[in-house]
């Protein structure tokens, strides 16, 4: 397997303050990885050491087979949309790509070729000539998402791209990430909070909390490992739900309460296995004749995982 | 890859004399020598003023102004750039910090280089029929180059540290201040060997002094040359920290960002 990105102990700190905390990271060239935390996490941070703007107080890493000892090589094979990215007010779109293409070595004639191609692929085709001040937030990002990619980089960082945009250029923007993976073949490094749009666009997926990578693995893996279910609503029949109780909470290893008549809420510990749990649960009920006519597990989904390891549900 | 810096140096000129600030600020500019110009002028009509002395006000108004344009605007160069987002994606270019900052610092050299051109008329009109227009335009190239290239690295520099462009600015603005306080010394404590140091290793006060020397008291380039040691220094030393300073140039002012 390829490597676009890898880190080993990377950490940034302020003073007494530790922003990353020995980030160990290995994203396979191609895919879509989504980056994901709570504000203050330390994503930004991460992304910034990884594109060589920060210098790690300690660690290593090495982007798209460059270390980290090349800076410069690195920025030449890599596109970045920082968070919250300023443009100049007073440059046109296309003459601020075509500044941008020639910074990463175009001559004048191809940093126009350039500059006009990816202001067609982002959807500024007709507004090139226009003023950077009077674009909108979605075209400015997409502007950034241009310069982003104008050395055709082989590794793409996304810091928030849709933050800011109303429904309509979020989705714009998720369809550009989606195209920068299928078309490009970059490997992309999302940095967001939409976690269902992760969840839509990114085959993998990283959490970071208080500095720390808290999980990591395709989007499936991390929501059903992180998000590990640990709680069931079960629906019997009122008549029978004082049987249910008994059931459930004879030496189980179960937490079971009564919600209302004809619904029980199951819990279990953090480090049991949600599936043969909620087996263990039904298989009781059916043996003690108890009919289940109603099951939902909570949990299950990347929103949960996020909530349940960044404990932003607290 | 090619030396980025020509690039920067181009897009930032462009910047600013295109969409920028350049223009205003020489236009302000050129009105105050017109007025100083009016004023030096109807002085020496009415044999208040040696012609001499006028064009060496004028010149000297001249450079005081454009020092204080160039400086400005050399300490908003970065700083400036780091408080409206730009700067990221400039950092993000794979060329060496120090292309990017020797770009910047070029243009506004420009500031300068305009500032110096817009003063010949007025130079020559009041200095026309005593033969001093020569001597005070070549010199004041020279002073103005050498003090042009000290303030220039001194506002990167400024710039590059500060963590905001209100402090960077303001923290020029100071420093400015400050080099012209020797100038205000009266003679007395000016003639004093302490005076005399001070006034010498001040880059504005001794290449003031230098431009006063030639002009006023119609001394020679090679008897006065060793007023020009203390800018020439001073040039060479701002310069230089301005591009080692650029190895350490982040989002953040200071070093290690």
């Amino acid at each position: 397997m390829k490597v676009a990105v890898e880190a080993h102990g990377l950490s940034k700190s302020y003073g007494a303050l530790v922003a990353v905390d020995g980030l160990e990271l290995a994203v396979p060239a191609g895919i879509v990885l989504g980056f994901l935390g709570p504000n203050g996490a330390g994503k930004t941070t991460a992304i910034r050491m990884l594109t060589t703007i920060l210098v790690p107080t300690a660690g290593t890493f090495a982007v798209a087979g460059v270390p980290h000892t090349r800076p410069e090589e690195i920025r030449s094979r890599i596109g970045v949309l920082p968070e919250s990215a300023g443009y100049p007010e007073r440059q046109t779109g296309l003459e601020f790509l075509r500044y941008h293409a020639r910074l990463f070595g175009h001559t004048r004639a191809s940093a126009q070729e350039r500059a006009a191609t990816l202001l067609d692929e982002v959807g500024l085709g007709e507004r090139g000539s226009t003023l950077v001040g009077g674009y909108s937030r979605g075209m400015r990002q997409r502007l950034g998402i241009a310069r982003a990619l104008v050395n055709d980089p082989q590794v793409v960082f996304l810091d928030e791209p849709t933050l800011g945009l109303d429904p309509a250029g979020q989705r714009q923007m998720l369809e550009l990430v989606r195209s920068i993976s299928s078309e490009r073949g970059a490997t992309v490094l999302l940095s967001t909070h939409l976690l269902a749009e992760v969840e839509e666009v990114c085959s993998n997926v990283v959490i970071l909390n208080q500095g720390k990578v808290v999980a990591k693995g395709t989007v499936a893996e991390v929501a059903r490992r992180a998000a590990a279910p640990r709680r069931a609503r079960i629906r019997v029949p009122a008549d029978q739900t004082e049987q249910a109780l008994v059931t459930l909470s004879n030496g189980s290893g179960f937490d079971v309460a009564e919600l209302r008549s004809g619904e029980l809420e199951v819990t279990w510990p953090g480090e049991a296995d949600p599936e043969s749990m909620s087996s263990e649960a039904l298989r009781r009920l059916v043996e003690a004749h108890v009919p289940v006519v109603g099951y939902d597990l909570e949990g299950g989904r990347l929103s949960d995982a996020f909530l349940a390891m960044t404990g932003a549900a607290e | 890859m090619k030396r980025a810096w020509p690039i920067v140096a181009g897009q930032e000129i462009r910047d600013l004399w295109i969409a920028g600030r350049g223009l205003p600020l020489t236009i302000a500019y050129s009105l105050l020598l017109s007025v100083i110009t009016y004023l030096v002028a109807t002085n020496t009509a009415l044999n208040f003023l040696e012609q001499r002395e006028s064009v060496n006000l004028t010149l000297q108004v001249g450079v005081a102004v454009a020092a204080l344009l160039v400086l400005l605007a050399a300490a908003d160069a970065i700083s400036g750039e780091r408080e409206r987002g730009t700067l990221e994606s400039l950092l993000l270019a794979p060329a060496p910090r120090v292309d990017l900052v020797a770009g910047k610092g070029l243009a506004v050299l420009t500031l300068w280089g305009v500032a110096l051109l817009v003063a010949v008329p007025y130079v020559w009109f009041l200095g026309r029929g005593v033969g001093v227009v020569g001597l005070a335009l070549a010199n004041g190239l020279l002073v103005g180059l050498l003090l042009g290239l000290f303030l220039v690295g001194l506002g990167l520099l400024v710039s590059t540290f500060s963590s905001s462009n209100r402090l960077s600015l303001s923290v020029s603005f100071f420093i400015l201040l400050a080099l012209f306080a020797p100038t205000q010394l009266p003679s007395g404590a000016q003639g004093s060997w302490a005076g005399d140091l001070l006034l010498r290793i001040d880059p504005m006060s001794s290449g003031l002094h230098y431009l006063g020397r030639l002009i006023v008291d119609g001394r020679s380039a090679g008897e006065e040359l060793s007023w020009l040691i203390g800018p020439a220094i001073a040039a060479a030393l701002a310069i230089g920290a301005a591009l080692v300073a650029s190895r350490s140039l982040g989002l953040r002012g200071g070093a290690g960002s």
